[in-house]
C-alpha cells in the first residue's frame, strides 16, 4: 500500500533554494527593525533567544542570592536591602511572603525562561539551519513568532513582580491549592494570573518554535545529510522539541483548570479544603490530579533542558578531542530511549502524594530503566575523551565538566528514583542538591560549552580565554562546594522551602554550613556576571576570527562566511558526502562533510 | 490532472488523482454515520431495558469509537495514503496515550479507594441511602 | 506522468521531505498531535475525577432534551444530530479538498461554503444546549443534576462538560473563521494564482481533527 502511493507523487523539494537563489547578493532591504528587532533570520532570534535568557539568568540568579542571603544569616539584618528592594525587606530582611516568592520566581525563571527558551531557544536556532544545510528555518515567520511570544510571556512575568500582592509564591510547580485559591497567600491573587498568562505564552512560543525545528530537521536537509550524518546536536535538538510539542499542551490543560477554579467557582483541583477556619464548599476535586497534569510535563520538562545540553557537549567532545564521538548510533539510540522514557516516568516525583503504591512500583521500575540510556551517554563520552588528543579550550572544558556534574547529579537520581528512599528524601535538601546538579548546573555547562564554541559563528569574533578560564573553574569548584553538603542536610532531614532553620535544633547544627553555602553561591554569581562582561565585552571588542573554520570542525556551519548573512552561504548550499564525525582519520586531522569520499579511503559513513 | 505547474519552492503535491476517489469518502461518510447510530441505539436500548451491561456496553462504545477515530484520520485525514514513516511518526507519539490514560485512572480509583477508607463522612454522604426510589425524584432528575 | 517517483526512492538522503510532503502539512499534523494532547489531558482528567467519584450523574437523563419538542423520551437524539453534523461537514471538507486538488475553484468554493454552514450550525446546536443547561441550572460550580444512584453530585460533572465542550466549541469556533479566510482567498483567486490548493488541504487537517476530538468527547461524555 506503502509504495503503491508513492507512484504518482511528483517529488517535494524543500529547500529554499528558489527563493533564496534570487536575491542572496542584496539580501531583502533591511531596516533596523527587520534586521534587530522582528528579524525572521534565525541566526538573529538566536541571538535574541540568548541574550533574554541570560538577562533572565541574571535576575533568577540574583533571587537565589537573596534568597540565599536569608539562609545563610537567618539573625542578620541587611539595611542596604530595604533600598533596593523596599517592601520585600521591610528593615532588611526579606519578608516570608517574598521569601516564598523569591523562591517560585528563581524555579519558573531558570527552568522555564533560561534553561527552556534561552537554552534550546539559542542553539535550535542557531544551529539546526546551519548544521543540516538550510537557509533558514521551514517558516522564519512563525520563527519570528516563537521568539516575540516568548518576549512577551517574560514580560508579564516580569512584570508579575512589581505588582502590589507580589509575584506567585506557591513554588514553581504551581500546586494547587496554593495556585487555585486567591486567599491562600498574597502571591495566590493576581500573582498566580500573571504566571498562568506568562506561562501561557511561553507554551505558545514552545510550540510554535518546536514544530519549526521538527519540520526544519525532517524536510529541509540539504542534499546528502541523511539522518545519520546529522551531527548530535541535531538529533539533541530534534528529539527536545518533539519531547516539548507533546507535553507542554498538557501542562495547557491543567493550569487553564486553574483558571476555572480560581475564577469560575469550579472545584477541579479542590476538595475537603479550609481557609482561615472556614470550610469551602469545593467538593470532588483532586490536587493529585493537579500534580499528574504538572508532571507529565515537568518530566519530560527536564530532558527538554538537558537534551540539548547533551547535544552540545557531544559535538564540543569529538572536536576537541580530535576524534570521532564513540558509540554514534548509541548516542542517538539513548536519546530516543530517553525521550521516550521521559514520557513514562512523571509520577515519580510523586511518591509520597497518597499515590497507590503499587502504582508507584510500576513508576519506580520504569524511573530506574532511564539509567540505562543515561549511562551509556556517559560512558560515550568518556571514551571518546579516551586517548583523545585534548584540546583544553574554555568550550571543552565546560563540556567536561558537564559530564562530571551528570555523573554526581545522575547517580542521586538512582536514589530518589527508589520510592521506599524517596519517603525519607523527599522535599529536602538532599532533592535540591540531585535536581541542580543533574539539570540545573549540568545544563547551564552545556550551555557555556556551546557559547564559547559558536561564539565566533554569532558573532566573528572569539571570546577572551583568560577570564572564560577562571569562570570554569570558580564555577566548577563552587558548584560542588554549593551543592555537596546539601546531600548531607538532605540525609539529615533538613526539609526544603523553610524560611529559617535555626527554630530547629537538628537543623540549626548546619547554620555555619548554610552561611558556607551562601557565600560561595554568592562569589560563584559574581563570576557569571563577569562571564556576562566578557560576552558583551567580546561582540565589540573581542579577537576578530580570521579563518572560516576556526576550531578545525567538519560541520557545516563552518562553510559559510564568518559573518554569514540571511540565506547562509553566499552561493549554492554546500552538498553533504560523510557524517560529521571524521576526526582523525587516516593521518589526516579532519575531514569536512562537504568533502567526496576518495577511492582509498578506509571505511566510511 | 497533469502536472503542468512547477512553482518551485514549495513544490506542489497534488496530483494524486487516486486517493481523492469520492466513493471512499462517501463510504467512509456511511461507516461513521452507521457506528453513530449503532451507538445511539445501544445507549437507547441500556436506557430503556438495561440489557447491554454497563461494562460490556462501555467496552463497545470504546471499540467503536476508536473505530470511528480510525476512519476519520485514515481517510478523511488521508493518513492511511501517506508515506509509512510520516504515518509512524504519528502513530508512535500516539501510543504514549496508553500509559498516559491507563496510570491516571489507576491512580483515581485508588485516590477513591483512598478517600473511602480514611474518610467515613465522605463515604457516608456519597454513597446511596437505603431505597432511594420511594422519595418520589427519579435518580438523576433535578432537584 | 513525467516526475513519477521511482518505487526504490530514497526517501531520507537529503535534498528532499522524507515524506513527500510541504513543510506546512508536516507542521500541521504535528501541531494536531499536540492539540490532541491538550484535549487528550482534558478527557483523561474527566476520566481521572470521574474514578475518584464514588457516582456520576447519568447522561441519559441529562442529555434528553431537543429544541421545539422540548424534553423527549429519547435520550442523546440532539446530540446525535449535532454529531451528524459535524460528520457531514467533515464530508463536505474532503470533497473541498479534492476539489483543491483537480484544480477546481468552482468545487473548492461550494464545497467550503457547505463547511462552513456545517460548522455554524454545529455551534447553533451547542448555543442552544448550552443554553438549555443553563437554565435548568447548570453552569460552571453549579450541578442541579444528581448522581445515577441519588447521591447529591460534585459540581465536577457540569464543570468538566463546560470547560470541555467550550473549548472544542472555540476549536469550531477558530475552524470555522480559517475557513472563511480560506474560502476567501479562494474566492479571490490566491490559490489558483498559486498555482496549488494545499491551504486548503491543511485547513482540512484542522477541521477533520475537530471533528475526531468530537468523536472522543461524544464518547465520554454522552455514552459512557
Amino acid at each position: 500500500m506503502a509504495n503503491d502511493s508513492f507512484h504518482g507523487h511528483p517529488e517535494v523539494v524543500t529547500t529554499h533554494e528558489v527563493h533564496h537563489d534570487e536575491h542572496h547578493v542584496h539580501h531583502h532591504k533591511e531596516t533596523f527593525i527587520t534586521k534587530y528587532v522582528f528579524s525572521q533570520d534565525h541566526k538573529m532570534i538566536a541571538k535574541q533567544f540568548l541574550i533574554t535568557g541570560m538577562i533572565w539568568a541574571i535576575m533568577g540568579g540574583l533571587m537565589s542570592v537573596l534568597f540565599r542571603l536569608q539562609l545563610g544569616y537567618p539573625d542578620q539584618t541587611f539595611p542596604w536591602l530595604e533600598d533596593i528592594l523596599g517592601r520585600w525587606a521591610r528593615g532588611g530582611k526579606i519578608s516570608v511572603e517574598n521569601y516564598y516568592a523569591l523562591v517560585t520566581m528563581h524555579g519558573t525563571v531558570l527552568v522555564f525562561f533560561v534553561l527552556t527558551g534561552g537554552l534550546s531557544g539559542t542553539f535550535a536556532n542557531l544551529l539546526i539551519p546551519l548544521q543540516i544545510g538550510a537557509r533558514d528555518m521551514a517558516s522564519p515567520f512563525l520563527n519570528m513568532l516563537s521568539y516575540w511570544f516568548f518576549f512577551g510571556g517574560s514580560i508579564v512575568m516580569l512584570a508579575s513582580l512589581f505588582i502590589q500582592t507580589g509575584p506567585f509564591s506557591g513554588g514553581w510547580t504551581f500546586y494547587p491549592p496554593l495556585s487555585a485559591l486567591g486567599d491562600a497567600s498574597p502571591g495566590s491573587k493576581a500573582g498566580a494570573d500573571y504566571w498562568i498568562i506568562g506561562m501561557a505564552l511561553f507554551i505558545i512560543s514552545s510550540l510554535l518554535g518546536g514544530l519549526n525545528y521538527i519540520a526544519t530537521i525532517l524536510n529541509m536537509r540539504t542534499k546528502g545529510m541523511s539522518m545519520s550524518r546529522l551531527p548530535l546536536t541535531c538529533w539533541a535538538l530534534l528529539f527536545t522539541a518533539i519531547l516539548g510539542v507533546l507535553s507542554f499542551p498538557v501542562l495547557l490543560s491543567g493550569v487553564l483548570l486553574v483558571v476555572f477554579d480560581r475564577h469560575a467557582g469550579t472545584s477541579f483541583y479542590l476538595a475537603d479544603i479550609f481557609v482561615g477556619g472556614k470550610a469551602l464548599p469545593n467538593e470532588g476535586g483532586s490536587a493529585i490530579l493537579f500534580q499528574h497534569l504538572f508532571w507529565f510535563l515537568g518530566h519530560p520538562e527536564v530532558y527538554i533542558i538537558i537534551l540539548p545540553a547533551m547535544g552540545l557537549v557531544s559535538e564540543i567532545m569529538a572536536i576537541n578531542c580530535r576524534k570521532p564521538i564513540f558509540g554514534y548510533m548509541a548516542m542517538v539510540g539513548s536519546l530516543f530511549a530517553i525521550a521516550i522514557l521521559a514520557f513514562l516516568v512523571w509520577a515519580h516525583h510523586m511518591f509520597v502524594t497518597g499515590l497507590n503504591p503499587f502504582l508507584g512500583s510500576v513508576f519506580v521500575l520504569l524511573t530506574l530503566l532511564i539509567a540505562v540510556p543515561s549511562a551509556i551517554k556517559v560512558f560515550n563520552w568518556l571514551t571518546t575523551m579516551w586517548r583523545g588528543n585534548i584540546r583544553f579550550t574554555p568550550a571543552m572544558l565546560f563540556a567536561v565538566g558537564f559530564v562530571s556534574l551528570f555523573i554526581s547529579g545522575g547517580l542521586t537520581g538512582i536514589w530518589l528514583g527508589n520510592s521506599t528512599l524517596d519517603i525519607h528524601l523527599h522535599d529536602t535538601y538532599f532533592v535540591i542538591a540531585h535536581f541542580h546538579i543533574v539539570m540545573g548546573v549540568s545544563a547551564f555547562f552545556g550551555m557555556f560549552a556551546g557559547i564559547y564554541h559558536w561564539f565566533p559563528k554569532m558573532y566573528g569574533r572569539y571570546m577572551n580565554n583568560s577570564l572564560a578560564y577562571i569562570h570554569f573553574w570558580v564555577t566548577l569548584v563552587g558548584a560542588y562546594l554549593i551543592f555537596w553538603p546539601m546531600h548531607y542536610q538532605g540525609l539529615a532531614g533538613m526539609p526544603r522551602r523553610y524560611f529559617d532553620y535555626s527554630q530547629w535544633l537538628s537543623f540549626s547544627q548546619f547554620s555555619d554550613l548554610n552561611k558556607f553555602i551562601s557565600t560561595v553561591a554568592m562569589i560563584v554569581f559574581a563570576v557569571q556576571l563577569l562571564f556576562v562582561f566578557n560576552f558583551f565585552y567580546s561582540i565589540f571588542k573581542g579577537r576578530r576570527v580570521t579563518s572560516t573554520n576556526p576550531w578545525h570542525a567538519t560541520t557545516l556551519e563552518w562553510t559559510t562566511p564568518v559573518r554569514p548573512g540571511h540565506g547562509n552561504w553566499p552561493g549554492e548550499i554546500p552538498e553533504v558526502h560523510r557524517w560529521a564525525y571524521d576526526y582523525g582519520k587516516d593521518g589526516r586531522d579532519f575531514i569536512p562533510q562537504t568533502e567526496p569520499v576518495g577511492p582509498n579511503e578506509s571505511k566510511h559513513h | 490532472m497533469e502536472n503542468t505547474h512547477h512553482t518551485g519552492g514549495h513544490a506542489a503535491a497534488h496530483a494524486e488523482e487516486h486517493s481523492f476517489d469520492k466513493k471512499a469518502i462517501w463510504r467512509t461518510f456511511w461507516i461513521l454515520l452507521i457506528i453513530t447510530i449503532v451507538e445511539l441505539v445501544l445507549a437507547i436500548l441500556h436506557f430503556s431495558t438495561g440489557f447491554p451491561p454497563k461494562l460490556l456496553l462501555n467496552g463497545t462504545f470504546i471499540i467503536l469509537t476508536l473505530a470511528k477515530a480510525f476512519y476519520i484520520i485514515a481517510e478523511f485525514m488521508h493518513l492511511r495514503h501517506e508515506i509509512r514513516n510520516m504515518i509512524m511518526t504519528i502513530a508512535v507519539p500516539a501510543l504514549l496515550f496508553i500509559w498516559f490514560i491507563a496510570a491516571f485512572l489507576w491512580d483515581g480509583d485508588s485516590y477513591r479507594n483512598l478517600r473511602n477508607r480514611y474518610d467515613p463522612y465522605h463515604k457516608e454522604q456519597s454513597m446511596p441511602k437505603k431505597a432511594p426510589e420511594h422519595e418520589g425524584a427519579k435518580p438523576g432528575e433535578l432537584h | 506522468m513525467a516526475n513519477v517517483v521511482p518505487a526504490n526512492q530514497k526517501w531520507w538522503t537529503g535534498g528532499k521531505s522524507p515524506f513527500n510532503v510541504e513543510y506546512g502539512k508536516l507542521m500541521m499534523w504535528y501541531f494536531l498531535m499536540s492539540d490532541a494532547f491538550t484535549f487528550g489531558a482534558f478527557l483523561i482528567s474527566y476520566g481521572t475525577v470521574r474514578f475518584s467519584s464514588n457516582s456520576w450523574p447519568d447522561p441519559n437523563y441529562v442529555f434528553r432534551s431537543f429544541p421545539v419538542i422540548g424534553e423527549m423520551d429519547i435520550p442523546l437524539a440532539f446530540v446525535s444530530l449535532m454529531t451528524f453534523i459535524l460528520i457531514m461537514s467533515s464530508v463536505t471538507m474532503v470533497l473541498a479538498v479534492a476539489a483543491g486538488h483537480a484544480n477546481d475553484k468552482k468545487g473548492v468554493i461550494k464545497w467550503m461554503l457547505w463547511t462552513i454552514l456545517g460548522g455554524l450550525a454545529f455551534l447553533g446546536c451547542q448555543a442552544w444546549e448550552w443554553t438549555h443547561l443553563y437554565h435548568q441550572g447548570a453552569w460552571w460550580g453549579r450541578n442541579p443534576f444528581d448522581n445515577i444512584d441519588g447521591t447529591a453530585a460534585s459540581t465536577n460533572f457540569t464543570n468538566f462538560f463546560f470547560t470541555i465542550t467550550g473549548f472544542h466549541g472555540f476549536h469550531v469556533f477558530s475552524g470555522v473563521i480559517i475557513n472563511i479566510i480560506m474560502l476567501i482567498m479562494t474566492i479571490k483567486g490566491v490559490f489558483e494564482r498559486r498555482g496549488h490548493y494545499l491551504m486548503i488541504e491543511k485547513a482540512g487537517l484542522y477541521w477533520h481533527f475537530v471533528d475526531l476530538v468530537w468523536v472522543f468527547v461524544f464518547t465520554c461524555f454522552y455514552l459512557l
